[in-house]
């Protein structure tokens, strides 16, 4: 069951009529000829459809939400800014057919009543960033873009923002300030952007694999997505295999499917490379929890199970891979990528990457031990955003699962 | 509402914080990142995490706002222990020189660390300088990053000790809105600072060093020059203090704020060996009598009006950056300290014969910027340098702390007469909306040819950030207008612009309440601190035998032997100056 990819080969980005042969912007003509907005957001809520940036969050509910919070102006961004390490579903998506992105995010914008909406694109994504503009330039020609949409009176601008590429910028109200022109930092919630986000307006940001599934949703209709995959959160899901894999590359699956099956099914991972000795995988990127082998029958979902979906990576390890080296790529990546803004995370990424290098290093100090424990606890408990407590996460599982192999 | 704080009732506010609930109801809940002075917080430092009954984890007590039912526990072993964890992460980043620190004993962070017994480094501190070879590889790529800026006259920064707390970027940008502080880089070589890190280009008012929790910001230490000029046996020291700071000083020593200290002021300044102490008060009474003499030759010139006051160095250095359309409508009157200076130098020392050449003029103030206005040459009267020293209040106690001075222990003295006559009215330059009053107080008297009746404007005092009022002196109807903290003044300079307003004479003071919050005042600061102290100013003023600066006899005295009148070409030489266009 393919949503997301399943034009891809047959498809030539740079072309909206190969888009438009293939049914694109049905759904945006019968959206705007034939729905009202609160029909459009019901529908949406119908599907079941969560976000697929990582929370989870149901979309209906925070297009919803944006819509009645009374405003003379509101904005919907789409978050293309893909940074988790691991991860590169967003930006193959912008590649390889970008216009579903933007018919996913003129349907949103239509559905809040934004007249004005964004895609946000992390810097370093230069060719996906080059193919949305022609492809947006191409969608603005055939009058699906900008001011009377199709001969209608609805009008939706669409501006690509790239961002500098900081993975704190993946996080909605960071991604707000930067369009603001503010140093990227996450903010106080409440109030969250879907009552005050851009410019103190209501925001509506969605993931753009989240939005590639709106035109399908709307052109199939609700009932039929809701029985693809799990019902907890319907739909397919794009995953990353890498590692000690066969298969390694972008596979689309429904959700629900094990992660025993998708790393041994030959339709997806194919097994363990050759000669190589599965050890546990990590699921959703260098935030994401490990999974050991005997867990692999759990069934990845959004909003259910102890393991989250997250991004939707999977990274196969093999026995070969010295866990000490881990680590510190976990360490380092999160000590370079922190914002700065609060304490534990600010100082205690920095603490643990200093720890990590020592371990490397076999210079553990006999206070280390101690200062891991106080680091991780004092990291998922009092960060003030979700990067701090992810910076823990894969630490933590590390040392309950081979505490004996880090410190021998 | 009522809420819980540890299992005992409270009352608390709709839409108020935990936070600010719990320090209403006197429960202390630790702070580096939230300042009374500033609101909302941004929930940076996490010293504030508190548990309660209606979220799940900890969350920060100055962002969240009170709600029906809720439970408060702000001293469960969790909560401690994350505090003291995150206490132990900032205190390895900080700089950690205690002993020979500005804010020893007066810094938040070294209280919280003893609070928390926080007196061995659980990790190597960051700027530690490290001998042992082995630590120094095991640092190799610690990211070490220092910015001294002493480019400036008036304020030090070294980010050594500074923890990001964001107070600064906060106070300059919300309350004075001139936006000098931003953040630096990220990660852990993130840093307050200056944009690319230039050296400090502000208006020096210093409020960034009155919020400061440690020492990362701070008043430019002059205490050394004041030393070696005390040491000195051929300097005459001549010093002034200002009148807000005798209702301060107190408050370095353990005293409560508004106890009025200018004998005790003066003494400790003799003790120290300074040969003459002066009053700025008298300053400000010159001040008075030249500013009330130009309104009345503006009013029969037909303007400019509105006509600004021009003692808040800090407000005139913002004309000159940023509203430099106002310069004509400054008073050219200069401030009290820089119009008792040249007096010092030419009336005093010609009258006692002594060559200025040999006297140092030092000043005692509650200001950052007074130490920048010292150093504007337009400023010098006397053919010498008017100002050669200035301190702040905070300096002065750290001085007298180091020499073991103490000043409860002393007797009280009086200021040396020759410059040393107060009025009330001079005293009220201490206060926002002092000014204003103490002018007015001379200019209807002068406008009239009438003795006073009631001598108090209470129209012009308050809080208010911007206080406007109309005052009839006989036929003659006064628009006037008191303001303070910048964001005000900005907002009064929009008015006049878009000629939404329009005023006769406007007083502006760049700190919250005028001098009494100014940025050298002592540390800890907040709204209730300062209302203490202008309590004392008004007490004070009421019960002075003179309360109207043109009756102050040593003026009047000066007037007669040395200036002239007010306004003479004398006066506009040693009592007047002019403005220049910095715009940027």
């Amino acid at each position: 069951m393919k949503i997301i990819s399943k034009n891809w080969n047959k498809m030539d980005p740079l072309k909206i009529d190969s888009y438009v042969k293939n049914g694109g912007y049905e759904a945006l003509r019968k959206v705007i000829r034939e729905m009202k907005r609160e029909d459009v957001i019901a529908e949406i809520k119908l599907s079941g459809l969560r976000g697929r940036g990582g929370a989870g969050f149901p979309t209906g509910e925070k297009w919803e939400l944006a819509a009645k919070t009374k405003s003379p102006e509101n904005f919907f961004i789409c978050n293309l800014d893909e940074s988790e390490p691991g991860v590169y579903k967003d930006r193959t998506i912008a590649k390889k057919n970008p216009h579903q992105i933007i018919e996913g995010l003129l349907i949103g914008a239509y559905a809040i009543g934004a007249k004005h909406a964004y895609i946000y694109i992390n810097g370093h994504y230069q060719k996906p960033a080059e193919i949305l503009e022609i492809a947006l330039n191409q969608a603005r020609e055939k009058e699906f873009v900008g001011g009377g949409i199709m001969g209608s009176p609805v009008d939706v601008e669409i501006q690509i923002f790239q961002g500098a590429g900081a993975y704190i910028c993946g996080e909605e109200t960071a991604l707000i300030d930067t369009i603001e022109g503010k140093r990227g930092e996450p903010r106080l919630k409440p109030p969250y952007p879907p009552v005050s986000g851009l410019f103190g307006k209501p925001t509506a940001v969605n993931n753009a694999e989240t939005l590639a599934n709106v035109p399908y949703i709307i052109r199939r209709g609700a009932k039929v997505f809701s029985q693809i995959g799990s019902s907890v959160s319907p739909g397919t899901k794009l995953f990353v295999l890498e590692g000690a894999v066969k298969n390694r590359g972008i596979f689309e699956a429904p959700t629900g499917t094990t992660i025993q099956e998708l790393v041994f099914n030959s339709i997806y991972g194919g097994g363990v490379e050759k000669g190589k000795d599965l050890w546990f995988v990590q699921i959703g990127g260098a935030s994401g929890r490990l999974v050991s082998p005997a867990k692999m029958d759990q069934p990845l979902v959004y909003g259910a199970g102890d393991c989250p979906l997250g991004c939707g990576s999977v990274l196969v390890v093999d026995k070969s891979a010295d866990p000490k080296d881990l680590l510190f790529a976990w360490a380092d990546f999160f000590h370079r990528e922190s914002c700065g803004k609060c304490v534990p995370c600010r100082e205690g990424t920095f603490r643990l990457w200093e720890i990590a290098k020592r371990l490397k290093n076999n210079d553990l100090q006999k206070i280390d031990r101690e200062n891991i424990e106080e680091i991780l606890w004092t990291l998922s408990n009092t960060s003030f955003c979700p990067l701090g407590s992810f910076a823990s996460v894969a630490w933590t599982d590390a040392i309950k699962m081979f505490e004996k192999e880090i410190f021998r | 509402m009522q809420i819980k704080i540890n299992k005992k009732s409270y009352q608390a506010d709709e839409g108020e914080t935990i936070l600010s609930a719990c320090k209403r109801n006197k429960i202390r809940i630790p702070a580096l990142c939230a300042h009374p002075n500033l609101s909302p917080s941004e929930g940076v430092c996490r010293m504030c995490l508190v548990e309660t009954n209606q979220t799940r984890g900890l969350v920060p007590a100055c962002a969240q706002i009170v709600s029906r039912g809720l439970e408060v526990f702000t001293e469960t072993e969790k909560i401690n222990k994350a505090r003291k964890i995150n206490l132990e992460l900032l205190w390895a980043d900080h700089a950690g020189k205690c002993a020979s620190c500005r804010r020893n004993r007066r810094c938040e962070l070294q209280n919280l660390a003893e609070e928390f017994k926080i007196d061995e480094f659980k990790f190597v501190p960051r700027r530690k300088e490290l001998e042992n070879k082995d630590e120094l590889d095991l640092l190799k790529d610690n990211w070490e990053h220092t910015v001294l800026d002493e480019k400036n006259q008036s304020i030090a920064r070294d980010s050594q000790y500074c923890i990001e707390c964001r107070r600064c970027v906060r106070i300059c940008r919300d309350m004075q809105t001139v936006e000098a502080y931003g953040v630096n880089y990220r990660s852990s070589k993130t840093n307050v600072g200056t944009p690319y890190e230039i050296p400090l280009d502000c208006i020096f008012c210093g409020q960034c060093s009155a919020v400061c929790p440690t020492a990362a910001i701070t008043e430019k230490d002059d205490i050394e020059k004041f030393e070696k000029v005390l040491a000195d046996p051929k300097k005459m020291v001549i010093v002034q203090t200002a009148p807000s700071v005798r209702f301060t000083f107190s408050e370095e020593f353990g005293e409560a704020p508004g106890t009025f200290w200018e004998g005790k002021l003066v003494a400790v300044l003799k003790e120290l060996g300074c040969d003459k102490v002066f009053d700025t008060v008298l300053g400000a009474d010159f001040t008075i009598v030249e500013e009330a003499h130009e309104l009345i030759k503006r009013l029969k010139n037909g303007g400019p009006f509105p006509m600004f006051t021009s003692c808040c160095p800090s407000w005139i250095l913002y004309v000159e950056k940023y509203y430099s359309q106002f310069i004509p409508n400054l008073s050219s009157c200069k401030s009290p300290q820089q119009m008792l200076a040249p007096l010092v130098k030419t009336y005093y020392a010609e009258s006692e014969k002594i060559n200025p050449a040999q006297t140092v003029s030092v000043s005692i103030m509650p200001c950052t910027s007074k130490k920048y206005e010292a150093q504007r040459p337009e400023l010098n009267g006397s053919d010498h340098k008017d100002v050669d020293i200035v301190l702040t209040i905070r300096e002065l106690a750290r001085l007298l702390r180091k020499k073991k001075i103490d000043p409860r222990k002393l007797k009280e003295k009086k200021y040396d007469p020759a410059l040393g006559i107060s009025t009330g009215a001079g005293l009220l330059f201490a206060q926002s909306g002092g000014v204003m009053e103490a002018a007015l107080r001379t200019a209807v008297e002068k406008i009239t040819g009438e003795e006073l009746g009631k001598m108090e404007f209470e129209m012009v005092r308050g809080e208010a950030g911007i206080r406007c009022a109309e005052i009839e002196i006989n036929d003659l109807k006064l628009k006037i207008a008191v303001v303070h903290e910048i964001r005000n003044v900005k907002k009064l300079l929009e008015d006049i612009k878009a000629s939404r307003a329009s005023y006769d004479f406007v007083e502006v003071m760049a700190c919250p309440n005028g001098c009494i919050g100014g940025g050298g005042q002592p540390v800890p600061v907040n709204q209730n601190i300062r209302n203490a102290r202008i309590k004392g100013i008004l007490k004070r003023d009421k019960g002075m035998p003179l309360r109207k600066s043109h009756e102050n006899p040593v003026l009047k005295k000066i007037y007669k032997e040395f200036l002239g009148q007010p306004g003479s070409e004398k006066a506009e030489e040693l009592l007047h100056t002019k403005y220049i266009n910095r715009k940027k």
